[in-house]
């Protein structure tokens, strides 16, 4: 213990980065008594502010420190959080404690799939720093945004959001895994808000990403679209009820493809279920040979982009649907090593009071054969074009999302706005009724994130070019 | 050492607040009947909004004794936050009290997980097809709030939550029936492994599959769907939308908006209610009151800021997290039962449906009144019974004219969905759109 409480006064923020932190961790590990074990120290700090119609509502820096041990013994997991790295042998212990009792109790076990020790300093690589933007600076920028979202007639409120964190993470397991990552993450995200004759509607646009402080700057025109939508949508009629061919803008089939069928690609859904594994048979046929859905963490700059996910397992792009046939999951070490395939880098936990699961990065369908929007609506003569999302959810079948806009298609060609489009939806039948993928693949980054067993938001992208569905149910009047 | 500190903090700026929590919790959960995750947590944080300059600034830190870079960051965002148009909390008292369970501070592994199996015994017993999921979390935690103005309030809490579900995913076919319940005390083994095997029966009869076409028809909410169904209202009273004039029911207070058997209190005090609290998250005390009293519209929810902004009183609404701003929130909505039994309005839903679980509504324009989202798990009725279940169909719904002309009748029974306490509730004439 006094080896310990020595080390412990070494790991002040200032100090967190030396060699003691890497000797106390690693050795913590190695002789947890446990067949398996981890550990994770985070260390960020959030500047963030928030407009609402005229105010700036708060703005705030707050700092979220803390760890985690999490160790498998005889098969079965212990997890424990702490913020206070005095008494982490305790921790340990504890953790340890928890997975014996349950392992006595439980006849089930994990197991996990090998991977090849890492041992890296993961550092930033900025093209804009937002730590060297001044908050002054920050605040005039986008309450520039906020005045001008203002000042369009009709539009009777506002709400911005910003935010930008810089996370220091440690890991290292009993494997040999050590890491030492800095991580940035930003995101925006406004809303204009009209209201009239007691109906409200709302015109959104977002940006966000993890290595350009830019994308936020000269965002004129996308601001006054949000603040046109919000006025324009107020005015509009709810779209009528029914099934029709809906288009999806990049955007929306981004947030349909992550909804849809992300999420029923994640191993959790399907190592322990064998009815699933047969409903996720590989080599089955999902859709049109034309269709491709994959997940990557390697597009450097967007929030889904990892080097490493949070098991130390280095990212990738993991193809789930190659030319309308499945070929892959997304897979943590525990759910690959139960069904005996291959970790693809998607256990990744919020922060250090969760442990990681399997989650996405950026999730798209690739460019199709089918042109541009206009080659896909030309040949609809009653449809809707349905643009930006209000967010979605789903329960592995059936999903709704919500359009952030959109308007009639009428004989091929675009017709008056419509809102309130709710789409709902079983996720099967919608990948086989996809019958046009344009080739515009399109991705944009917003402040928000996915939730998941109680873990959100978890910074993710969604990319895809526009795609057309037919028989969709949209509820309204 | 605190009162130093405040000391302190009141030499360097205007005014203040001082948010300081710690807990800790367990928590088990098996999904597809296996044991996944055994989960112990110790969380502390704490926050301060300081006053320079007549603006406020923010900050917050979960790192123990971090007062001092706390207060200063606090103080270095304050010239640039929102004026200070309000007044932090002055010295108050609650004069009620609220139970505490210090059993739920003190469960062990051996115990849930043990609960765990027998759930997915109790499930299997009736659905043997099923496969189990379930998760139980209890913990304690403890929160002090001060601030420049004399207030310096304690409160400890303790909560208990259990979900249990019975699940099968096949072909053309997902289902999941499941119950759950937040209490700020240890719920009986009885109850919940009760509730596993009302999952699992709901989970027989939604094996059966029901047709249903697009149409108009009478609809019963379980407490579930109806909590879904609510949001409108509770997006309408927020204090923020009233303060921003977003909220249709901005100089709506003593109308009546509601059928006259609708009944909606905020009761931070309820005996069994997850959500209460003696202070809010500002340090006010708390009020048991009426949102809507027989149709019509009696309070909105408020932070001390936007009753100002507004020139209502303090409501005591204010709810957060330690890491985040307060804003204005219901603690506990309970809505008045009806004097009909669920079997009644069962028998009265003829050739209508039942109405368990919605999807996604959360994405609808609630301030416009608009619920709209896929049915998740609704079953037919016919003969006063359940006949089975009716997929690939949705719901879209206007609250405000829902709760006002189409109500048949309500529920006595009610239960506990999350932070409210609902009746079941049939109302006819409701579009559903179906392929």
């Amino acid at each position: 213990m006094k080896t310990i409480d020595r080390e412990t006064t070494l790991t002040t923020r200032a100090a967190l980065d030396s060699r003691n932190l890497k000797s106390l961790l690693t050795g913590l590990v190695q002789k947890a008594g446990a067949d398996y074990a981890e550990i994770r120290l985070e260390d960020s700090t959030e500047t963030a502010l928030s407009f609402m119609g005229q105010n700036l509502e708060n703005v705030s820096e707050s700092h979220l420190y803390g760890g985690n041990v999490r160790v498998l013994v005889n098969g079965c997991w212990g997890f424990v959080t702490f913020n206070s790295l005095n008494e982490l042998e305790a921790r340990v212990r504890e953790a340890a404690q928890n997975a014996r009792a349950a392992a006595r109790l439980s006849k089930d076990k994990s197991v996990l799939a090998p991977i090849e020790p890492v041992v890296d300093t993961v550092r930033l690589d900025l093209l804009a720093d937002p730590r060297q933007v001044s908050i002054e600076d920050k605040i005039a920028l986008f309450g520039g945004y906020n005045d001008r979202i203002l000042r369009r007639p009709g539009v009777t409120s506002s709400a911005l959001r910003y935010f930008d964190r810089y996370t220091r993470l440690y890991y290292t397991n009993s494997d040999g895994t050590w890491l030492d990552r800095e991580l940035m993450d930003m995101g925006f995200g406004a809303s204009a808000i009209a209201t009239r004759n007691g109906i409200t509607a709302r015109g959104t646009t977002s940006q966000g990403g993890r290595n350009n402080f830019d994308v936020f700057r000269n965002l004129e025109h996308d601001i006054d679209e949000a603040a046109s939508d919000a006025v324009e949508n107020v005015g509009a009629p709810v779209v009528k009820g029914g099934t029709y061919t809906v288009i999806c803008d990049p955007h929306l089939a981004g947030v349909f493809v992550h909804e849809a069928f992300g999420h029923l690609s994640e191993g959790d859904n399907i190592a322990d279920d064998p009815r699933m594994q047969e409903v996720l048979r590989l080599g089955r046929k999902f859709g049109e040979g034309y269709l491709n859905i994959y997940d990557t963490g390697l597009d450097v700059g967007l929030r889904g982009h990892l080097k490493y996910d949070d098991e130390g397992v280095p990212t990738q792009r993991t193809d789930l649907i190659k030319d309308g046939v499945l070929v892959g999951r997304l897979h943590s070490r525990e759910t690959a090593g139960r069904m005996g395939e291959k970790p693809t880098g998607n256990a990744r936990a919020i922060s250090y009071r969760f442990p990681p699961i399997p989650r996405m990065r950026n999730t798209c369908i690739g460019n199709g054969p089918h042109g541009k929007l206009e080659d896909l609506i030309k040949d609809v003569k009653e449809g809707v074009y349905a643009l930006d999302s209000a967010g979605g959810q789903t329960n592995g079948e059936l999903f709704t999302f919500t359009a952030g806009k959109a308007f009639m298609i009428r004989n091929g060609k675009l017709a008056e706005r419509v809102r309130d489009v709710t789409i709902g939806g079983n996720v099967f039948d919608t990948l086989r009724n996809i019958t046009g993928i344009a080739g515009d693949y399109h991705v944009r980054d917003g402040s928000g994130g996915c939730g998941k067993a109680g873990q959100m938001p978890l910074p993710v992208s969604h990319g895809s070019p526009h795609i057309r569905i037919k028989d969709v149910v949209i509820g309204g009047k | 050492m605190v009162k130093k500190f405040t000391e302190n903090l009141n030499s360097l700026c205007d005014a203040f607040e001082m948010f300081k929590a710690s807990g800790r919790s367990l928590s088990v959960a098996y999904e597809n009947d296996r044991l996944t995750e055994i989960r112990q947590g110790e969380s502390s944080g704490m926050s301060i909004r300081a006053v320079k300059g007549g603006k406020i600034g923010f900050s917050y830190s979960s790192k123990p004794d971090e007062v001092d870079a706390v207060a200063g960051a606090a103080i270095r965002m304050a010239p640039y936050g929102k004026p200070y148009n309000f007044s932090f909390a002055p010295r108050q008292k609650s004069e009620h009290t609220r139970p505490y369970d210090a059993r739920c501070g003190e469960l062990s592994v051996e115990k849930l997980v043990g609960l765990g199996l027998a759930v997915k015994d109790a499930i299997k017993s009736i659905a043997p097809e099923a496969m189990a999921e379930c998760s139980f979390s209890g913990g304690v935690s403890q929160s002090r709030i001060e601030t420049s103005a004399g207030q310096d309030c304690s409160e400890q809490e303790s909560s208990f939550g259990y979900f249990v579900a019975a699940k099968i995913t096949e072909e053309g076919n997902f289902l999941s029936t499941y119950r759950y319940r937040s209490s700020n005390g240890q719920v009986g083994e009885d109850e919940i492994l009760e509730e596993a095997r009302e999952a699992a029966r709901d989970f027989v009869v939604a094996r059966k599959h029901a047709p249903v076409k697009a149409g108009r028809y009478r609809v019963l909410f379980s407490p579930g769907a109806l909590s879904d169904i609510l949001m409108p209202i509770a997006v309408s009273i927020n204090g923020l939308n009233i303060e921003k004039k977003t909220s249709r029911w901005v100089n709506s207070l003593g109308e009546r908006l509601f059928d006259e058997r609708v009944t909606l209190l905020d009761d931070p005090f309820h005996e069994d209610g997850p959500g209460g609290g003696l202070y809010d998250g500002e340090g006010v005390c708390t009020q048991r009151r009426a949102i809507i009293e027989k149709g019509v519209l009696k309070g909105f929810c408020h932070t001390l800021s936007t009753a100002k902004a507004c020139g209502h009183e303090p409501t005591g609404n204010a709810r957060r997290a330690v890491s985040s701003v307060p804003q204005p929130g219901l603690h506990n909505l309970v809505m008045a039962g009806g004097s009909a039994t669920r079997e009644q309005l069962l028998a009265q839903a003829e050739g209508g449906l039942y109405i368990d679980q919605m999807l996604g509504t959360f994405t609808s324009n609630f301030l416009a009144g608009q619920v709209s989202g896929n049915i998740s798990l609704g079953y037919a009725v016919q003969g006063g019974q359940r006949i089975g279940r009716v997929k690939n169909c949705a719901l879209n719904v206007n609250t405000f004219d829902l709760l006002k002309s189409h109500i048949v009748a309500i529920s006595g029974e009610r239960e506990w969905v999350g932070g409210q306490y609902l009746p079941w509730v049939l109302v006819e004439d409701v579009a559903i759109s179906a392929r």
